[in-house]
């Protein structure tokens, strides 16, 4: 299709931002949007032009989990909060799990990682490697060299799950020094079930679909301890 | 009630701040800006426990790629907007959902805003070009999430019709907003 023609461009980039545009083809519209500024400058136009029209809600306050949960599955948190509302005999042995549980995260944060793959073009030039804990819950990815790529794109890290599962995006690769944080459930688990990681080039902050978009550069296989 | 837009200039330094892995400053986007996006998810989602799922999901998103929002240079509450409308699309896609006719409630695209900015009144002069039809179909999909089909069987119109409709109003709406 000639995403290039103005006039089928602004149609598929209404559509897009509307929600009209579905499956496949909204799968192969993101994709290009990737790879063309024109595409994405009638996508972001659409989107700051309608948005008049979400204005008209009344504001609703989250509850106060919610941002507990964001905080932990930022990294700033280092326990998974808790969901429940507890009698004082509850919250009394609950802070003493919470305390025990702070104890085993710090642990588990600073316990030591086993490398899961190592992420090049080939063997003889690696360029990144993947680490976790012996629980899955805390990953590494440390850039072995300076990695170059442009200033509008980013290397982005699935984890390929198979068996028709989707690939689940581990975040952005690091081109120097090392990234550590903690995986969320989604994460974790996409992580334990694949045996091959992937890497993609993607716009500037990664994927704007939350499935790969760009080309795949790299696959690589993962080690699973026996 | 409409939620007064939070400064755009203030929200794109909380962003920048975020892209540089500022906890504190998540958090300020977070009590400026959460409770408008929780409203619309809302209204996609329908449901308190699904809609902040995809509320966390969508802040959780905002932190990693706080610095693509930087090299767009777009208003900063339609950048946040966006992510939010685009992971209920995902959701709602996902699970299937279907919404009845009881469900499908009259949509206010042309309801007068206290605090018309150009910007809206632009928009609500270009929407009061379309037709009726035309607008409430765009109004379902864009504010509701709800597909074609959706429309189509809850309104009593063949797809064929709410396509052409939705296709339309799209052009129209173009030609309006480009003038």
């Amino acid at each position: 299709m000639n995403y290039e023609r103005a006039d089928l461009r602004e149609q598929l980039a209404g559509a897009y931002v509307v929600g009209t545009l579905r499956g496949p083809a909204r799968l192969r519209f993101a994709r290009a949007c990737a790879g063309s500024q024109n595409l994405r400058s009638a996508v972001h136009r659409w989107e700051d032009q309608l948005l008049p029209l979400l204005e008209c809600v009344a504001p609703v306050i989250p509850r106060a989990r919610v941002w507990d949960k964001i905080l932990w599955r930022t990294g700033a948190r280092l326990t998974a909060p808790l969901t429940r509302t507890l009698s004082w005999r509850w919250a009394l042995a609950g802070g003493l799990a919470l305390s025990l549980g702070v104890l085993v995260s710090v642990r588990v944060l600073y316990s030591p990682l086993q490398v899961v793959a190592t992420v090049g073009q080939d063997r003889m030039h690696p360029l990144w490697t993947v680490s976790r804990s012996a629980d899955s819950n805390i990953l590494e990815i440390r850039a072995l060299q300076n990695v170059q790529s442009s200033s509008r794109s980013a290397y982005e890290l699935w984890a390929l799950p198979g068996q028709g599962n989707s690939p689940v995006s581990l975040g952005l690769l690091p081109r120097t020094g090392t990234i550590k944080r903690r995986l969320s459930i989604v994460e974790r688990g996409a992580m334990l079930r694949s045996n091959r990681l992937a890497v993609s080039l993607e716009p500037l902050g990664g994927s704007p679909t939350g499935a790969p978009t760009g080309p795949v550069l790299i696959l690589s296989d993962v080690r699973h301890s026996t | 009630m409409s939620l007064p837009e939070p400064d755009n200039v203030v929200l794109e330094a909380l962003q920048s701040r975020c892209a540089r892995q500022d906890h504190r400053a998540l958090s300020e986007l977070y009590k400026k800006v959460s409770p408008y996006l929780l409203a619309l998810l809302l209204r996609m989602l329908r449901t308190r426990d699904l809609a902040e799922d995809a509320l966390q999901d969508v802040f959780v998103r905002v932190w990693r790629q706080a610095g693509q929002f930087e090299v767009r240079r777009g208003r900063a509450l339609a950048w946040m907007a966006s992510i939010s409308r685009y992971r209920a699309l995902d959701m709602l896609r996902g699970r299937q959902a279907w919404v009845g006719v009881e469900a499908v409630s009259e949509v206010s695209v042309s309801a007068a805003r206290p605090e018309s900015t150009l910007t809206q009144r632009t928009l609500d002069h270009c929407l009061n070009l379309l037709s009726g039809d035309q607008r409430h179909c765009l109004g379902l999909a864009y504010q509701q999430g709800l597909t074609q089909d959706n429309i189509a069987t809850s309104l009593g119109y063949s797809i064929g019709t709410v396509k052409s409709w939705v296709c339309r109003a799209l052009s129209s709406l173009r030609r309006c907003l480009d003038s």
